[in-house]
């Protein structure tokens, strides 16, 4: 295929090179060029989640619109890396423009008619969710200082990054659902995030130590 | 602030509002992921702009989360001396959103590979062509 990289891939490199400084970026949203997205279609739409059905069950129901497709795009921006950076500029643009779903067309128009209809700031919000991601190489080195064993391997890494992924957006939805029950507004605060931590312990979603930590 | 650590912990300070430092190597330092975090937080639901206190909090939490998970996966994976897929997901069973991430995450990189191999198959068929 002559095109050297999945869209997605591309997409996170650019993101790497030039991180902007707040996550509202308009700099970073503005520079795409309009672009054929249809080359690059078939071949990331066969890469994008194929399970995405499972993905919009499970979204959590208190922030609905903005996070409901979970989709594998930035985790596969995540973990090629080893790519080249070409065509980086199209690929963002292919990257909004591909309603990620699986192959059954009920999803995808549904996803259409989703995504068509977001407000601008619904889309930006879209955009960072999809396209955020803890780097490898870090997690690598915090995995390396965490087993002492320098082997760890790539899939493990990628693994990883996923779930601490997920984990971060369960912590968030939660800190805003203690948000709303509160009545307060404006950024998280940390009294949030540590209620909103204390709530998934109680559900049993942070694995518990079996040794207590000592020193805090 | 002496209960910022343990001794010969870290070098990072105690941030405000934070109380759960991690026994980490001294190589740890702060904001590991603070930039991504941003991001990522912007993307779940928090302001455009994070309060700092909350980002590192969160980075905390998620690194006691990884390491609480990767002992637990060793505890598992027989001490093999190294991590495997396995042990993980195993860990996560129980999690379904989570579990059919990784699956999905795994399933791609295969693909991704073959893509990989089928594209410098193509590259070398040019070059000697050439």
């Amino acid at each position: 295929m002559n095109q050297s990289k999945d869209p997605f891939e591309a997409a996170y490199e650019e993101q790497e090179e030039s991180p902007p400084d707040s996550p509202l970026a308009p700099a970073d949203y503005d520079r795409r060029p309009a672009s054929p997205p249809s080359a690059a279609a078939p071949a990331s739409q066969n890469a994008a989640t194929a399970p995405d059905d499972e993905e919009t069950e499970h979204v959590n129901p208190s922030d609905p619109s903005p996070s409901a497709p979970a989709s594998a795009s930035a985790k596969i921006k995540g973990k090629s890396k080893e790519e080249d950076e070409d065509e980086e500029e199209e690929n963002m643009e292919v990257e909004l423009a591909k309603f990620p779903a699986s192959g059954d067309p009920n999803k995808m128009a549904k996803m259409q008619t989703i995504l068509s209809q977001f407000t601008e700031d619904q889309m930006t919000r879209y955009e960072s969710f999809r396209r955020s991601a803890l780097q490898k190489a870090t997690m690598r080195r915090l995995l390396v200082s965490i087993t002492g064993s320098q082997k760890i391997s790539m899939p493990v890494t990628i693994v990883v990054c996923g779930i601490a992924k997920m984990f971060v957006g369960e912590l968030i939805e939660t800190a805003r659902m203690v948000m709303t029950e509160r009545n307060e507004s404006g950024p998280i605060r940390p009294c949030h995030i540590r209620e909103s931590y204390r709530r998934l312990k109680l559900e049993g979603k942070v694995p518990k130590r079996s040794v207590p930590r000592l020193f805090r | 602030m002496s209960s910022s650590g343990a001794a010969g912990q870290s070098a990072k300070p105690a941030k405000a509002g934070s109380s759960q430092p991690s026994e980490t190597s001294v190589k740890r330092k702060r904001g590991m992921f603070q930039k991504d975090l941003q991001h990522m937080m912007y993307g779940f639901g928090d302001d455009p702009n994070p309060i700092p206190e909350s980002v590192a909090l969160v980075e905390d939490i998620v690194v006691e989360y990884v390491t609480d998970m990767v002992h637990k996966a060793q505890d598992i994976g027989s001490k093999r001396g190294k991590i495997s897929i396995e042990d993980f997901l195993y860990l996560i069973r129980k999690d379904t959103p989570k579990l059919n991430r990784c699956t999905e995450l795994l399933s791609m990189q295969e693909e991704l590979k073959q893509a990989r191999k089928a594209f410098d198959v193509d590259e070398e068929k040019l070059a000697s062509l050439e």
